[in-house]
């Protein structure tokens, strides 16, 4: 090999050990350079380092270098023959080598300790729901003495979102919820000819379950996830501390109109949702099972009582005051940088549905003992 | 290494619609020296910066940068160029779901192949040059103070030992003592790392310490150009009263000083 196609090379005169460096040393030889550097096989002594055949030095090059050296229990005696802007680079690197050398690493948990902290987390995520609840409800209370302190056109706007726009999907979603239910009932039902009681399955069990859940976790999708995503990029913005700083307070000025909105939202979208249902299967029982609309009007008119439709709605406030608590809970408190706002984004919708189906859970089980 | 300039900006026209922000500017920039560009709001600074780096196409006009036609080079040699330089934005911009030592490794892995071995010390020597703390590596951007931000941010424009460096406003938002050290840092990477440094700038201590040539935009046109001794005496009402804002600042202090 000649020399020119050698990176660097050991010679020996006079016990004095000189290392030569030659050719371009910088990033995108780096590999090469290092390999190089094993190769010569650095002995353990104060060397010579002469840099006339280099024709460039990086601070990475100059890095390899000088690790390499030490790595060998090496020195540096002398720097012969490098230019100026080469000796700067080497300066500036050797200047800071011992600010380099050790790894500060992330301090590194177990399991259980791992476990552990999760559960401290989790109990200080719900003493924290707690917090705000109680805030929100002192806000209210606040809001109840004071009416002038509600902000109407806030109250208004979320309205409008949460409500108005989210009636196309949840009209779509339960009609076809409807569909699918009556056409699975009635091919069970046809078996017994009891064609005209899958009226009254679809009526009972979409305003009394699955009308409440299914738009109550519509909306956790859409709104829980929105206020979380609006007020966390309030917190980057600092608008909500620009809010507390002008002498309002963003519970009555973002809170509680979103919470309100979605407590009065929620039941109506769940009572658009029951009729929309049961137009579904209504749509599907004529050609399917014989009932023409009269007649599944008039089965609804019988099959289902008032209290069924009551159980829902009530249900869907419960479940709004969830959401909407969750959700404003999860935006006002992001930390402030833009990777946080995704996490609290996809944590509130996992906590609403989650929430949502433990509340139905607990409420099934409640309304059956209260004979509901 | 020296001779041919490292930016060479010829006849840029910019339009926002019927808005001209550049009408003809040209300039050129030598290897090894911190060039500041100034104007006033809306003088397009920083849509001159984003022209030069290949993220805003002007409307006519040329852009060389290291000798590469920035606007009509093939993409594979606009991929070459972009590890040639480094760009450090106005907020620093910073992936913040990355650590600081993550953030400047990001490009290094990406682009070179560093010996495993070698990355993690390479990566701490960024940092270290760009005049962070050992232990800022391992914190995320959002714990960091915004100076401390800039510097890593630095320290990232640094991961490809580039040749040029841009700055957007790198002392704005921080407080003068940090300003200047960071002024300091710049100095350092033009004369000790051999850097060619373009920085946008509204701070007349950053063009008065640091800066070896200054280039001033105003109604879409280079106005004056040189170092700044001279460019304050340049007859222009806005230079005027710019460099005016720092007489009546300093005036008093000076003459007690004396």
């Amino acid at each position: 090999m000649s020399a020119s196609a050698r990176d660097c090379w050991l010679e020996q005169a006079d016990g004095q050990d000189t290392l030569f460096l030659a050719g371009a040393w910088h990033l995108p030889r780096i590999a090469r350079i290092d390999a190089a550097l094993a190769a010569a096989g650095i002995p353990a002594s104060a060397l010579v380092l002469d840099g006339a055949a280099l024709t460039a030095l990086d601070t990475a090059a100059a890095l390899a270098l000088l690790r390499r050296i030490g790595a060998a229990a090496a020195s540096v005696a002398r720097l012969e023959n490098f230019s100026v802007s080469h000796l700067r680079v080497i300066e500036a690197v050797l200047g800071r080598l011992g600010d380099i050398g050790v790894e500060a690493a992330r301090p590194r948990h177990g399991w259980l300790a791992v476990l552990g902290m999760h559960v401290l987390d989790f109990r200080g995520l719900m003493l924290s729901h707690l917090d705000f609840l109680g805030r929100s409800a002192i806000a209210l209370g606040d809001a109840a003495l004071r009416p002038r302190a509600l902000r109407l056109r806030e109250l208004a706007a979320q309205f409008h979102h949460v409500c108005v726009e989210a009636i196309p999907v949840v009209v779509l979603v339960t009609f076809l919820i409807g569909v699918v239910l009556a056409y699975l009932f009635g091919m069970q039902a046809e078996k017994y000819g009891a064609n005209i009681f899958v009226v009254d399955g679809v009526a009972i069990g979409t305003t009394r379950e699955l009308s409440p859940i299914i738009v109550a976790i519509i909306v956790a999708g859409r709104s829980g996830a929105a206020f979380t995503a609006q007020l966390g990029t309030m917190v980057l913005t600092e608008e909500i501390d620009a809010i507390r700083t002008l002498g309002l307070s963003p519970m009555q000025v973002l809170v509680i109109p979103r919470l309100l909105a979605l407590v009065v939202a929620l039941p109506l979208l769940v009572f658009v949702g029951d009729v929309s249902s049961l137009a579904g299967a209504m749509t599907v029982a004529n050609p399917l099972l014989d009932i023409t609309p009269t007649a599944f009007i008039d089965r609804v008119h019988w099959g289902l009582q008032l209290q069924h439709v009551i159980v829902g709605l009530t249900k869907a406030a419960v479940f709004a005051v969830f959401i909407a608590i969750i959700g404003c809970r999860m935006g006002m408190s992001v930390s402030r940088d833009s990777r946080s706002i995704g996490i609290s984004t996809t944590s509130t919708v996992v906590q609403c549905i989650v929430s949502v189906i433990l509340l139905d859970a607990f409420f099934a089980i409640v309304f059956q003992e209260l004979g509901y | 290494m020296s001779g041919a300039p490292v930016i060479e900006l010829d006849a840029i026209v910019t339009r926002f619609g019927t808005q001209t922000v550049h009408d003809g500017v040209s300039f050129s920039l030598p290897r090894g020296q911190i060039a500041a560009l100034i104007g006033g709001s809306g003088s397009g600074k920083s849509v001159l910066l984003r022209e030069i780096i290949g993220l805003h196409r002007p409307t006519s006009g040329s852009v060389r940068l290291l000798g590469t036609d920035v606007w009509s080079a093939p993409e594979e040699e606009l991929a070459v160029l972009r590890r040639r330089f480094g760009m450090l934005f106005q907020d620093g911009a910073l992936f913040s779901s990355l650590t600081v030592a993550q953030n400047v490794a990001t490009p290094l892995i990406e682009h070179a192949r560093v010996p495993a071995h070698l990355l993690g010390p390479l990566v701490r020597l960024r940092i270290a040059l760009a005049g962070l703390p050992v232990e800022a590596a391992t914190k995320m951007p959002s714990e960091l103070s915004g100076g401390m931000r800039k510097r890593a941010a630095v320290a990232r424009a640094l991961a490809l030992e580039p040749e040029v460096l841009f700055l957007d406003e790198p002392t704005s938002g921080l407080d003068p003592i940090t300003a200047r050290a960071f002024d300091r840092l710049l100095r350092f990477l033009c004369d000790d790392l051999g850097l060619t440094i373009l920085v946008v700038t509204h701070d007349l201590d950053t063009l008065l310490g640091i800066v070896d040539r200054t280039i001033v935009l105003a109604d879409g046109k280079v106005i004056a150009d040189g170092p700044v001794k001279e460019i304050m005496r340049v007859d222009d009402p806005w230079l005027q009263s710019y460099f005016r804002v720092r007489t009546m600042l300093e005036g008093p202090e000076m003459n007690r000083g004396t």
